[in-house]
């Protein structure tokens, strides 16, 4: 069954290689053909040159954005299941803390970065803390619809069995929530990178967002566009590691 | 399923809380009894044991609706006693009262061995089997089994080894690693058995274990519990809406009435066990079924009528 599954993921990837690989050609035969302008669309091959000119720089700043992007996003992932975990053991604040979170989670989040730099400066800190605030709302919200979806005669039982409360939370909530809780994770492995990335366009002294900001300002499309490329790189890879967590543990449903 | 050579019964001991007589319930002459006739005799005529569980005046509403309505009734130790009544009648409130999830009315009468008790002090005392299996799909079949076991607190290494033990017996052998969502319905049924057998407490409730079984499986699954209970003797309670089953196994089965539910009949079943397959036809069978359905058909009407159907 695992093999089934294995080869049907190495399938799947080997397909998204093909409808890269398909993209950059068209790509790289349009611009060709209808002659565009760099500062419209530079061709495939002058941004993989670029990146290979600037690949120290380019790998510098994606270290640097990947480091926020990554420690915020634990930090995210902790907040919100541990305040998930909070507010379900203490029901009296749930309507408070969900209206609250609902009211902040409303406006993206990224509209409170120019505040947060403000108030923490343009070194990493301020990007850890928007990508951790982004993340914890995502994470937050899917845990408790997690927690919730516990049904009473699960409960009951483990009760009968002289369960307490943390046993319950234990043998039965936290795992019955894990399936959501990972769904939350995985969503947010993107949002992490892009809040992290926009964080750094408006302030920052290094990363890969410093990088498209500083190469506009010059002009340097290539530049941009190989940023561009490695920032989606770093999502991607994100993205695929939390998804063959989950594919891997969370077998049931 | 027959195969029923695990004896492990000398070293097995009933619940950490349970009382000098309790024990002696379960210990009863086991090997002796497996054998062959004298295990016929229930095991609370043979002596003047004092109830295990003794319920008076028990009434339980849930706002307007009343559930149970001055049930009283009293159960011995090693008795297996099934319940049966017209669905509705509040036979699950009964056994979550008895598992000590929920409080009965105040002015109830509630006594464990004896002792005058709330019903939350159950909790922990009694082994519980709810209507669904409700095994929870992360874990597979052995560490579904400990469940309780991990619960009281046992390191989980003993508790598989001791669960492994005991999957022969409930014809699990070679699943244990198996996962819920592989098994038939009949295989989680008897895994959810095991986590109750393994919860050793002197007190089992079953509730409607075999309802949701085909009749072929049901049938199996009743001749081995019978098996099961004769070598451990635990003392059961069993509700059903069978009436076959309720005789088949019961020592005694209890009729219970239309919401609000009530003991309506108490009929001693005296049929020698071990008991075959083939009793259900024997004229004393028969006529024990007729004065039950007699009564279930009286309750059952009733219901019919008040919920307006
Ligand atoms: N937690 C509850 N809240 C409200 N009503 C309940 C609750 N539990 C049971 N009831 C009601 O009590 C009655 C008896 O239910 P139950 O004990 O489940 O019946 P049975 O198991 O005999 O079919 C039913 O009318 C049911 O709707
Ligand atoms: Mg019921």
């Amino acid at each position: 069954m695992s093999t089934v599954a294995a080869s049907s993921n190495a399938r799947r990837i080997g397909r998204g290689f093909a409808g890269a690989f398909l993209l950059a050609a068209i790509w790289e035969l349009s611009v060709r053909g209808f002659n565009l302008p760099t500062y419209v669309l530079p061709s495939v091959s002058s941004i993989l040159a670029g990146m290979v000119a600037d690949a120290g720089k380019l790998a510098a700043a994606a270290r640097f954005t990947a480091a926020e992007a990554l420690t915020g996003y634990l930090l995210g992932c902790v907040i919100g299941i541990a305040a998930a975990v909070g507010v379900s053991m203490v029901p009296r604040t749930r309507s408070a803390v969900m209206s609250v979170a609902t009211a902040i989670n409303s406006v993206p989040v990224v509209a409170y970065s120019p505040l947060v730099l403000l108030w923490l400066g343009i070194g990493m800190t301020s990007k850890i803390v928007m990508v951790a605030v982004a993340v914890s709302f995502t994470v937050f919200l899917s845990t408790v619809a997690g927690l919730d979806r516990v049904d009473r005669k699960s409960i009951d039982l483990v009760r009968s069995f002289g369960a307490g409360r943390m046993a319950v939370l234990w043998r039965l909530r936290l795992p019955t929530a894990l399936p959501l809780i990972i769904a939350g994770m995985r969503v947010s492995t993107v949002r992490s990178v892009i809040v992290a990335i926009v964080t750094e366009m408006l302030g920052a002294y290094g990363g890969l967002g410093w990088v498209i900001y500083q190469a506009v300002l010059q002009i340097d499309f290539v530049q941009v566009w190989a940023a561009i490329i490695v920032a989606s790189a770093i999502s991607l890879c994100f993205f695929g590691v939390i998804s063959f967590i989950e594919q891997r543990y969370i077998f049931w449903r | 399923m027959t195969d029923m050579s695990i004896a492990w019964s000398e070293d097995y001991a009933c619940g950490l809380n349970s009382g000098a007589r309790g024990l002696a319930g379960l210990l009863r002459p086991v090997k002796a009894e497996a054998l062959a006739a004298p295990a016929a005799e229930p095991a609370w005529t043979a002596s003047g044991d004092r109830p295990l569980i003794e319920l008076r005046k028990v009434s339980k509403s849930f706002g307007p609706v009343i559930a149970l309505d001055n049930l009283e009734a009293t159960i011995l130790p090693g008795e297996l006693v099934t319940v049966v009544g017209p669905s509705g009648c509040g036979k699950s409130t009964l056994f979550n009262i008895l598992a000590g999830l929920e409080e009965p009315d105040p002015g109830n009468i509630l006594r464990f061995r004896g002792k005058s008790s709330a019903a939350s002090e159950l909790l922990g005392q009694v082994s519980f089997m709810p209507q669904r299996d409700l095994l929870l799909p992360w874990r597979n079949v052995i560490d579904n089994a400990i469940l309780a076991l991990e619960i009281e607190g046992m390191p989980r290494a003993q508790a598989r080894a001791e669960a492994l033990k005991m999957l022969p017996e409930f014809g699990l052998s070679g699943f244990e690693a198996q996962y819920p969502n592989q098994l038939s319905g009949g295989m989680r049924q008897r895994v959810a058995l095991m986590r109750t057998f393994l919860f050793k407490r002197d007190l089992m409730l079953l509730d409607e274990p075999f309802g949701a079984l085909d009749a072929l499986t049901r049938t199996m699954m009743q001749r081995w519990l019978l098996d099961v209970w004769q070598k451990h003797r635990r003392t059961v309670l069993f509700i059903t809406h069978d009436v076959d089953e309720a005789i088949f196994l019961g020592d005694r089965v209890l009729v219970m009435t239309a919401r609000p539910g009530k003991v309506k009949l108490e009929q001693k079943i005296d049929l020698p066990r071990p008991r075959k397959a083939d009793i259900v036809t024997s004229p004393e069978f028969v006529g024990l079924k007729k004065t039950l359905l007699d009564a279930i058909e009286e309750e059952s009407m009733k219901s019919f009528m008040t919920s307006g159907h």
